[in-house]
């Protein structure tokens, strides 16, 4: 392994593309730092009420 | 948003992750004022520390990938609409959380004017900040507002009823997505919402109504007030200036429209080496285009991590299992309080005491907060000290914490079947909290319930399962190259399987990208990288024959030209692509001059000099897309002609060049294009579906004739070239599907395992699916699916071993009548028939595929199949110990 | 009305409707506690035989949701 590279990465954004990225990468073997500037994640999607096309809850 | 007050303390909402309460500074009287103070006094956990400050860190990390997401537009600067005035003009966002039921309404749609009336007439205004250049800079379509406009609008028509009065005004409705044109026809025909192609010019409030009084013009030019009780603006996606300097900072470069730049064919790698991109900071995009970005970031940034990758991540140490075998029950049970959220209505100690006194218990006490760390470990050390060998914890719910006491039972050496979970928070103390002495009884039942069900709890055994490192892709179109490539970055051996005699599918035949990169050049480098690579090895003219086995572990028999060769592979990526419909309409195939978008592509790539002493063209859009037989939209044709006729103009300006629409859909920044072909001269004419063009071939001449919309009148046109955009037609593999068990939709489309969050995968475990034959798109949506599907392979490979659940469904072979029921209603596959020994012919179970429904065991007509952990004597004798409850 | 409350044997499914009740305490609704949830994996898993068992056990109602 070169000395310089570094296992991790740094997510930023705890929306659902952020949370997407972050779970690839830490069930892939590398070590995520997952930034999020709010109390929680989940982004602009949790507040929605629905998602088309398919009407599911957006939770 | 500030439609509702909340406290100080807050959580967010109420599915917040985590869910725990934050201090808002801003309003918090102690922060702002130095007094106050109450909440820390309440506190049970000593969880509030007001003098946490802002604290700074740095890390060391190998790659950034940026998701930090959109603002919606603020349309409080536009005077028009009056947003900043009028109570009951709201944003789309604002009304999202209006139709929610857990938003400041409870989900009861009422207006924002003091009356809180039900509104019985509501407008959607579209392009509230987007495609406009007058009143904002966003020149871009924000990509989601049309399919979110309609979807509110049936929504609100299920909360309120048929009666409520729906109309979108819109300039072009855009739902170029999976299943979007279906939900638009469905909203038109279904529900009755008004589609009015119009944008609003002004808002007039109604003396003394709160109503709002709207003034537009119609299509024929007239010009038509009406007035509404409410009116949502479908506001844009922007970026915000926070995230714009951060970008400055970063040195990533940004696009015209804000969003940060990518290529095509690299679309979430930043101008900047090692920072990578996803979600609506690459673009204005839809929750299913995010989630492909991000795996897709993901897998770029797994690329040049590789070499490191498992060296920052810890492995926990695997404790060896205690047997249990032929003892009798030793249960524990751990009551929780939940600070005060269960204590504060049931009597936990009382409950914990009654408890004590159950069958088979051992052991009984209550915790503040039985997942904290420090309780875990107590938990674990009275396991050990007690020797206990079976646990129940009654506290919140399983969905949530059970997977963490479950690992409290493996760090004490007890298998983690022998655990039972039950539930006094939130379906106990949270719902009866006026009827204390009422959830007290109940919790107590529920107690003794759980406990005569782990007392019959056996050890189950997680199945292992090796996965084997190689992964092989159906398909070499660009998805299917990209996945290719990132999964030999990433260290894995892969197999393209190509049916055809060279790697590229559809791209061998397209010019340019909308971002106007050369896709020839772009594709024979990619060749070559591929060619190159040690890690894939390329079949060409091959196809599959057969497919055997399951997740970690197919047998998948190629065949080229007679020679058969078996692959076995742990996952398989479907990129079986799509190909161009060749149209039936429009005397296509009778003359050399009426040709499909990708014929017109050849002669772009090959520099076709008559192109250039052409007088007219005439481009047709919708050819066999958006028809009663066909509803889809094709996604990529009005880009793609928008391009051509931009290049036909660029060969010969004098060239008079006609696009026959029905709405232009150049979702995103793709719009800059629409502008750019209307500077140049590009005449748009826009069609229904009831009033088609019609095309002549009289002679030499071919003649267009068509209804302009805006004339109303006939005219026609001469062509010395039409082009037709053919819709994109899948190919529609059923043997392929059948090979792997993974549906198809009605259009021949393959279907993902979630809309919104599995675009890339299928719910078969191990296979997963990229490109056009998820839904038509263009190259550089196909290549970050591509990347995509090989991330969400590549966390499977990672693993080497899965571990499938214990709590599967096992046969009793001697009991088994092969009657087949349960092999016909698997939905996984899982039953089939044992094909030797003794008991050939009776139903085996592979506990691979079982997913543990149980649908088989109340099938069985013989009663020779158990779901182990929901056996049937276990939940007999949660009802039978219910006698006292009941 | 009567005094007389019935009382009620439920089977939820564990991905949607045993969720939902959970949802329903997040949202701290309230509703009368003479009810028993017991969760199964699916309502796929459901036996006639165990809501004829809980109505033998003294249950008025059996309610299977999923």
């Amino acid at each position: 392994m070169p000395k310089d590279l570094i296992g991790s990465v740094m997510v930023v954004g705890g929306g659902i593309a952020g949370m997407q990225s972050a779970l690839d990468l830490a069930d892939s073997g590398y070590y995520v730092y997952l930034v999020e500037k709010g109390p929680s994640i989940g982004g602009a999607m949790s507040q929605l009420d629905k998602t088309f096309p398919t009407n599911d809850c957006a939770m | 948003m500030g439609l509702a007050k909340r406290k100080s303390a807050y959580v967010e909402y109420a599915q917040a992750v985590p869910l725990k309460y934050a201090i808002d500074p801003d309003s918090c009287i102690y922060l702002k004022k130095g007094k106050c103070g109450a909440c820390k006094k309440f506190c049970e956990a000593d969880a509030i520390d007001f003098d946490q400050k802002e604290e700074k860190h740095t890390l060391q990390v190998g790659s950034v990938i940026l998701a930090p997401g959109f603002k919606p537009f603020d349309p409080s600067r536009f005077d028009n609409y009056q947003y900043a005035n009028l109570p009951n003009v709201v944003t789309s966002m604002e009304f999202e959380r209006i139709l929610s039921a857990s938003g400041p309404t409870m989900g009861h749609v009422s207006r924002r004017s003091k009356d809180k009336a039900e509104p019985k007439k509501i407008a959607w205004f579209q392009c509230v900040g987007s495609r406009d250049l007058n009143k904002c800079d966003n020149f871009y379509c924000s990509s989601v507002c049309c399919m979110y406009a309609i979807k509110e609008a049936v929504i609100a028509k299920e909360h309120i009823g048929e009666d409520l009065d729906c109309s979108v005004f819109y300039m072009d409705m855009r739902t170029h997505g999976k299943e979007f044109e279906r939900f638009y026809e469905n909203a038109k025909t279904k529900h009755g919402i008004n589609f009015i192609r119009s944008r609003v010019h002004t808002v007039n409030p109604v003396p003394e109504t709160d109503d709002l009084e709207i003034r537009y013009v119609t299509e024929n030019g007239e010009i038509v007030s009406e007035i509404y009780n409410m009116i949502v603006l479908s506001v844009g996606l922007e970026t915000s200036p926070e995230i714009v300097s951060l970008a400055q900072k970063l040195d990533v470069d940004l696009t015209e429209g804000n969003f940060c730049k990518t290529s095509s064919f690299d679309p979430v790698l930043t101008s900047k080496e090692g920072i990578y991109v996803c979600g609506a900071f690459q673009g204005p995009k839809d929750i299913p285009q995010a989630v492909v970005d991000a795996s897709a970031a993901a897998a770029a940034a797994g690329e040049k991590l590789a070499a490191a990758r498992n060296s920052l991540t810890k492995t926990p140490e695997k404790l060896v299992e205690k047997n249990i075998f032929g003892e009798r029950p030793r249960i524990g049970v751990f009551v929780c309080k939940c600070g005060i959220n269960i204590a504060g209505v049931v009597d936990v100690p009382g409950v914990a005491e009654y408890a004590a006194s159950l069958p088979y218990v051992d052991f009984a006490t209550d915790n503040l907060y039985s997942c904290s760390q420090d309780t875990q470990e107590v938990i674990s050390q009275i396991i050990k000290e007690k020797n206990l060998n079976r646990v129940v914890v009654a506290a919140c719910t399983p969905k949530t914490h059970e997977p963490l006491f479950q690992e409290t039972l493996i760090n004490a050496g007890l298998n983690k079947y022998l655990f039972e979970m039950c539930n006094i928070r939130n379906q106990n103390s949270w719902v009866h909290k006026n009827n204390p002495d009422l959830a007290t009884e109940k919790a107590k039942d529920l107690v003794r319930m759980a406990v005569s069900k782990v007392a019959l709890m056996e050890p189950l055994k997680e199945a292992e399962l090796e996965v084997n490192q190689t992964a092989l892709i159906v398909g070499g179109g660009v998805a299917g190259m990209a996945a290719a490539q990132s999964l030999s970055a990433q260290g894995y051996e892969t197999h393209i399987v190509e049916q055809n005699s060279q790697l590229g599918g559809q791209a061998l035949s397209l010019f340019k990208t909308a971002k106007g990169e050369d896709i020839q050049e772009r594709l024979s480098t990619l060749n070559s990288e591929i060619n190159s690579d040690d890690k894939i090895t390329v079949h060409l003219n091959t196809k599959l024959t057969e497919v055997e086995g399951f997740v970690g572990n197919f047998k998948t028999k190629l065949s080229s030209n007679g020679d058969d060769q078996v692959l076995e592979h742990g996952v398989a990526i479907l990129a079986t692509g799509a190909a161009a419909l060749e149209p039936k309409e429009y005397h296509y195939g009778k003359d050399s001059r009426i040709i499909t978008s990708l014929e017109l592509d050849k002669k772009l790539i090959e520099g076709d000099p008559t192109l250039k002493s052409l007088n007219s063209a005439v481009f047709i859009q919708c050819v066999g897309s958006r028809e009663p037989d066909r509803q889809y939209c094709s996604r990529v044709c009005c880009t793609h002609s928008i391009d051509n006729a931009l290049e036909l103009k660029k060969r010969n300006p004098e060239m008079s060049v006609y696009i026959l629409y029905r709405d232009i859909r150049t979702y995103g920044e793709r719009e800059i294009l629409y502008r750019k072909a209307r500077e140049a001269g590009v005449i748009f004419i826009r069609y229904t579906l009831e009033n088609k063009p019609e095309v002549l071939i009289d002679g030499n001449n071919i003649t267009v004739k068509i209804t302009d919309h805006v004339l109303g009148r006939p005219i026609e046109i001469g062509a010395d070239l039409l082009s037709l955009a053919s819709a994109v037609i899948p190919n529609k593999d059923e043997a392929l599907a059948q090979f792997f068990k993974v549906p198809l939709n009605d259009d021949g489309f393959f279907v993902e395992k979630h809309a919104k969050l599995g675009p890339s995968e299928f719910a078969t475990d191990g296979v997963f699916l990229c490109g056009l034959a998820h839904y038509p798109k263009p190259i550089d949506e196909s290549i970050a699916q591509g990347k995509a599907a090989a991330s969400r392979a590549i966390t499977l490979l990672s693993r080497q071993i899965i571990f499938t659940s214990g709590t599967v469904a096992a046969t009793t072979q001697a009991d088994c009548s092969s009657c087949g029921v349960c092999i016909s209603i698997c939905p996984y596959n899982a039953p089939s028939f044992l094909e030797e020994g003794p008991f050939a012919g009776k139903a085996q179970i592979n506990s691979v595929l079982c997913k543990g429904c149980g649908l088989c065991v109340a099938s069985c007509r013989s009663g020779a199949i158990r779901l182990k952990g929901f056996d049937n004597d276990q939940i007999f004798s949660q009802i039978f110990s219910m006698n006292e409850a009941v | 009305m009567s005094e007389w409350e019935p009382k009620i044997v439920s089977f939820l499914c564990n991905w949607c409707s045993y969720g939902a009740a959970d949802l329903a305490g997040v949202s701290r609704m309230e509703y009368p506690s003479n009810i028993r949830v017991i969760r199964i994996p699916c309502t796929g898993r459901m036996s006639p035989k165990f809501a004829l068992a809980a109505l033998r056990e003294g249950a008025d109602g059996v309610w299977v949701s999923g």
